[in-house]
């Protein structure tokens, strides 16, 4: 065993605070000692309790928990849910472990150190609530609504987010889900077919399947997982398009090792072929598509040979794929993509993924796009106010909007540029919750010194993340297995089956633990000594949830009879809106001064002697959320770089050396993690795991582990048409032994 | 009957959920498992790119390398078939192979802590566990997959097969030819045999051409050698005689307790 002593007990210590003995003890009569029986039990004659959903990340798949002595042993699938099933993966497996974890807030807690160097000193939930309600009352008091900033993240981050934005008022709300994750993807699917297209496609009927950068296996939501692979089986060809033999490529017919950057180049040269070769579907086009013909002519240049210069890859590689999706539309899911804040181009790429999905006729067809037909429920929560356009700081002088296609909230960089100069006016207070801004958002550096400047931050967490450690006053949250909150719908993930739909409510499955609350309670306090009583909405987290089912006529008393899910027959989710359109050319993005037609902007190419970084996921790590997780740990404990074996040989880099990172810009990682060599990659790229690297010395399994990807991400790239991030335009060399090491060309 | 577990690649996607359910289920300490996933490549393979996982476990072999060499006295132990109620006696030392449903096992209370069976086993599919420790052992106890027989027996698949997020885990009964495990099995489905020994793994993977020859090639183990399993069973007969004796009253008496030592201490 090559783990030391030291290790193991570490290990150990990190898990037992928690961890009590789960198996009943016998004391022996002859001698005193205490005994256990000697083979663990399994959880299968536990108690069951239902109505978990689970949160390890954000796909929400339905649980039932083993229960032992009041404590949870084990989460499983619910066995009655159309979605997940009995399945759920490795995180949600080990959702135990971040329920018990030793490492979790527990009390309320107040920064007497400095911000960034905490020290923490335990106060009352009564003194906690008063200093974030009269020092966030103080900033609006002193720099108006406006003056408040928001970085909410999960579902528990909803309820306060709609009270600082509808309420207090201001619109300097920042999502990670939106400005550094699927926000361009959402509002570039938004110009083009009037929708956001999640990750409807129906891949378990397609004949075949594109991903572009799409990692499935590596990046695991667990019924999508299903349909991936049902596709697969069912014999659907899949198109991976990756710089790197990722999980997917390696189950690919056709991959495409394309150059960084350039993926619009791609989409544009395959689209034209199929218009050159009129094998679009015309008929599709002719009776849904809007602007085809100006689309047609500003694709034009892009043949194949012009675009393999470009991706670096053969033309005749870019023909084998139009003519596999040709030869079988309309039956072909393009994925949309989850995260695809990449190079700062990124609104053209998912315009370009849109519009192809049109030429193909790939809408509202069996193994198309085609979005799941859910079931309504409510959305309590704090009264919307009418639009105002005041203080927001993506409207110009002349009241109009500097990125125009923005997702919902203000983008990333007009908050931490006002907060940073003052101008057009100060950002002083900020409400964190549930994000990890330091670890989450390009430029850390940046990130840091927006929350030094700032009169009050406040956190609100699970886990003593990174961006915890600039609280003023940090508060500790009830977890997913211990609060109501979320109301997860959905429909069984195989459309040729029986057409059914489903209500899950989350409930929890234990009583909280040590002073955890949860967002309704929290907010509502804050707002009470805001001044805001009279706009509560509700007054408790268990009465929005009434509310919300009864819109659906269910109550959480009816769910908790239907063992945590309520079911009911689906409608056809093949059929088309009346009004669907698909819009080739958009005109009001000509308007504002963007291209109409889907176009390609080239992005910075790695200066001499660096390699670009790119970063993914790994299938048991919810970015850092799931960090401090000590079996998610165990199973991979650091983010290996992955480097071309050609690549590393010539700089004398063996799989396994331990190594360094530093940037174009002088930026060093502050830990280390070993080296991956092989073929799967690009000469010009590196590729890390996200979300590893934490300095939080209070997470202590996962604190220094691997490279934190996003310390090294200080370039900062803004896609013109919606201020959403660009995050792989950093380049960096490898330091082994002190020494810094070139890449070669 | 002979229960197998087919590892089916194609669907396989290397989450991780198989051990990690394991690990809730059985308890096991957080540095170990009795199931794992290793990646394998992406490497070059006969001109192309390939890259798939190894989802490994006890393959409850057919001639298995580790009963044999556990030094525990031999005792008589009663086999019933969950199936038809059959009874047979067996002469077993702490681990055996069920005369009827295949599975191999260990009684925890009788094992020495000796590790000549995790030394036995080409596969590492067994470890020492340090947290099990009672007065025949303070060494702690063998510890491996189970195929989950206290769930079979309850009626229940295996935590991982029902956990498994894409149905790659397929089990059951290969003696029985209209079960999906022999159709696999008919189809291609092949068994990791150790090189130079001919144990009959139990364990059977499927997958893509290129896939299994990485696998088979990266993953094939040596037979282990059985001279340091002896030996380490040899000095555990030496030295725990007295060990020995108290685990046969523990079998009569307080059968089935341990100390539960604490780690924190140490």
């Amino acid at each position: 065993m090559a783990f030391t002593l030291n290790r193991r007990s570490f290990l150990q210590a990190a898990t037992a605070a928690a961890l009590a003995v789960p198996l009943a003890k016998v004391v022996s009569a002859e001698t005193g000692v205490v005994k256990t029986p000697i083979d663990p039990k399994g959880t299968f004659e536990d108690k069951t309790v239902t109505g978990g959903i689970c949160e390890m990340c954000f796909w929400r798949c339905q649980l039932v928990g083993k229960l032992r002595d009041d404590r949870l042993v084990k989460l499983e699938g619910n066995p009655k849910s159309i979605d997940n099933g009995r399945s759920i993966c490795a995180r949600g497996n080990a959702g135990i472990k971040y329920l018990y974890d030793p490492d979790r807030l527990k009390y309320p807690l107040k920064n007497v150190g400095k911000r960034g160097a905490p020290v923490w000193k335990r106060i009352s939930w009564d003194e906690a609530l008063n200093e974030c309600g009269t020092r966030l009352k103080g900033v609006v008091d002193k720099y108006g609504p406006h003056g408040i900033s928001v970085f909410p993240h999960g579902s528990s981050a909803k309820y306060p987010m709609h009270f600082f934005e509808r309420t207090v008022g201001t619109h300097n709300v920042s999502e990670a889900s939106f400005f550094q994750c699927r926000g361009v993807r959402d509002t570039a699917y938004l110009a083009t077919i009037g929708k956001a297209p999640g990750e409807f496609v129906d891949m378990p009927n397609a004949k075949a399947i594109m991903l572009l950068g799409g990692h499935m296996g590596e990046n695991v939501h667990v019924s999508h997982i299903k349909q991936y692979i049902q596709g697969l089986q069912n014999g659907a060809k899949l198109i991976v398009v990756d710089p790197r033999y990722s999980a997917s490529a390696a189950k690919s017919d056709i991959w495409v090792q394309i150059k960084p950057g350039t993926d619009t180049a791609f989409l544009l040269a395959v689209m034209n072929y199929l218009v050159k070769n009129k094998k679009y579907n015309a008929e599709f086009v002719d009776e849904y598509g809007d602007g085809f013909d100006e689309f047609a002519e500003a694709i034009e240049s892009w043949t194949p040979e012009k675009a393999a210069a470009e991706c670096d890859i053969p033309a005749a590689q870019i023909k084998e794929v139009a003519e596999l999706l040709a030869a079988n539309a309309p039956h072909v899911a393009i994925h949309p993509g989850r995260h695809v804040s990449w190079y700062g181009n990124d609104f053209q790429r998912q315009r370009s993924l849109a519009c192809l999905t049109g030429l193909l006729g790939a809408y509202y067809t069996v193994g198309g796009w085609v979005p799941a037909k859910n079931p309504k429920v409510g959305g309590t929560s704090w009264k919307k106010k009418e639009a105002n356009h005041e203080f927001n700081l993506n409207m110009d002088k002349e009241e109009e909007p500097i990125y125009p296609f923005s997702p919902p909230g203000t983008p990333t960089e007009l908050i931490r540029d006002a907060a940073l100069t003052g101008k057009p006016y100060a950002i002083k207070g900020c409400v964190i919750w549930g994000q990890n801004p330091i670890q989450t958002i390009p430029g850390q550096e940046k990130m840091k010194k927006v929350l030094e400047q700032m009169d009050f931050v406040m956190c609100v967490d699970v886990m003593p993340t990174d961006a915890t450690m600039w609280a003023d006053i940090l508060l500790p949250e009830v977890s997913y297995l211990e609060r109501y909150d979320l109301i997860k719908t959905g429909t069984q993930w195989d459309f040729s089956k029986e057409q059914q739909q489903y209500i899950a409510a989350r409930m929890p499955l234990v009583e909280p633990m040590f002073e955890r609350k949860d967002q309704v309670f929290i907010t509502n306090a804050i707002a009470k000594i805001m001044g805001y009583e009279k706009d509560i909405p509700v007054k408790s987290i268990e009465e929005l949830v009434e509310k919300d089912l009864a819109v659906a006529k269910l109550s959480l008393a009816q769910l908790r009879k239907e063992d945590g899910i309520h079911l009911m027959p689906g409608k056809d989710p093949y059929q088309m809106p009346e009004d669907f359109e698909v819009i080739f050319f958009n005109e009001d993005l000509e308007d504002y001064g963007f291209p109409g037609a889907p176009t390609y902007i080239p992005v910075e190419q790695p200066p001499k002697g660096y390699a670009r970084l790119l970063y993914g996921r790994v299938p048991v790590h919810t970015f850092n959320r799931t960090q401090n997780n000590v079996w998610l740990h165990f199973a991979m404990p650091q983010n290996p770089v992955w480097i071309n074996d050609e690549v590393a040989q010539k700089i004398g880099l063996s799989d396994g050396d331990t190594v360094e990172l530093v940037n174009s810009e002088g930026f060093k990682s502050k830990t280390t993690t070993v080296v991956k060599v092989t073929p799967g990659i690009r000469k010009d790229s590196v590729y890390m795991a996200h979300g590893y690297g934490s300095m939080n010395p209070l997470m202590s399994v996962g604190v220094k582990a691997g490279i934190d990807d996003q310390s090294l991400i200080t370039k900062i790239s803004v896609d013109p048409e919606t201020g959403a991030h660009g995050m792989r335009n950093n380049f960096v060399k490898l330091i082994k032994d002190g020494k810094v090491l070139d890449i070669p060309a | 009957m002979q229960y197998a577990m087919i590892i089916d690649l194609e669907r396989c996607v290397g989450c991780h959920a198989c051990t990690i359910a394991c690990k809730a289920e059985w308890e096991i300490p957080v540095e170990f498992g009795r199931n794992w996933v290793y990646r394998l490549g992406p490497k070059q393979l006969d001109g192309t790119m390939a890259s798939t996982y190894y989802p490994g476990l006890c393959n409850h072999c057919t001639e298995p390398a580790c009963v044999p060499e556990c030094p525990a006295d031999p005792v008589e132990r009663t086999f019933t078939s969950a199936k038809t109620g059959e009874t047979v006696k067996m002469e077993v030392a702490a681990t055996w192979k069920d005369p009827f449903d295949g599975t191999v096992q260990i009684d925890k209370s009788r094992c020495l802590g000796c590790g000549a069976c995790a030394e036995a086993c080409p596969y590492n599919a067994r470890y020492v566990n340090p947290d099990l420790v009672d007065d025949v052992s303070s060494d702690g106890k063998a510890d491996k997959c189970t195929f989950c027989q206290p769930r079979l027996l309850a009626g229940l698949e295996p935590a991982c097969v029902q956990t498994c997020i894409t149905g790659a885990r397929i089990f059951g009964d290969m003696t029985d030819p209209k079960s999906e495990v022999s159709a696999y099995i008919k189809k291609g489905a092949k068994g990791i045999e150790a090189t130079g020994g001919s144990l009959g793994p139990n364990v059977y993977y499927f997958g893509k051409a290129k896939d299994i020859k990485l696998l088979f090639n990266d993953s094939t183990p040596e037979v282990a050698d059985l001279e340091k399993a002896r030996k380490r069973a040899m000095f555990a007969k030496l030295v725990k005689p007295a060990v020995q004796k108290a685990g046969q009253i523990g079998l009569l008496g307080a059968a089935g307790t341990l100390l539960f030592q604490d780690r924190n201490k140490v």
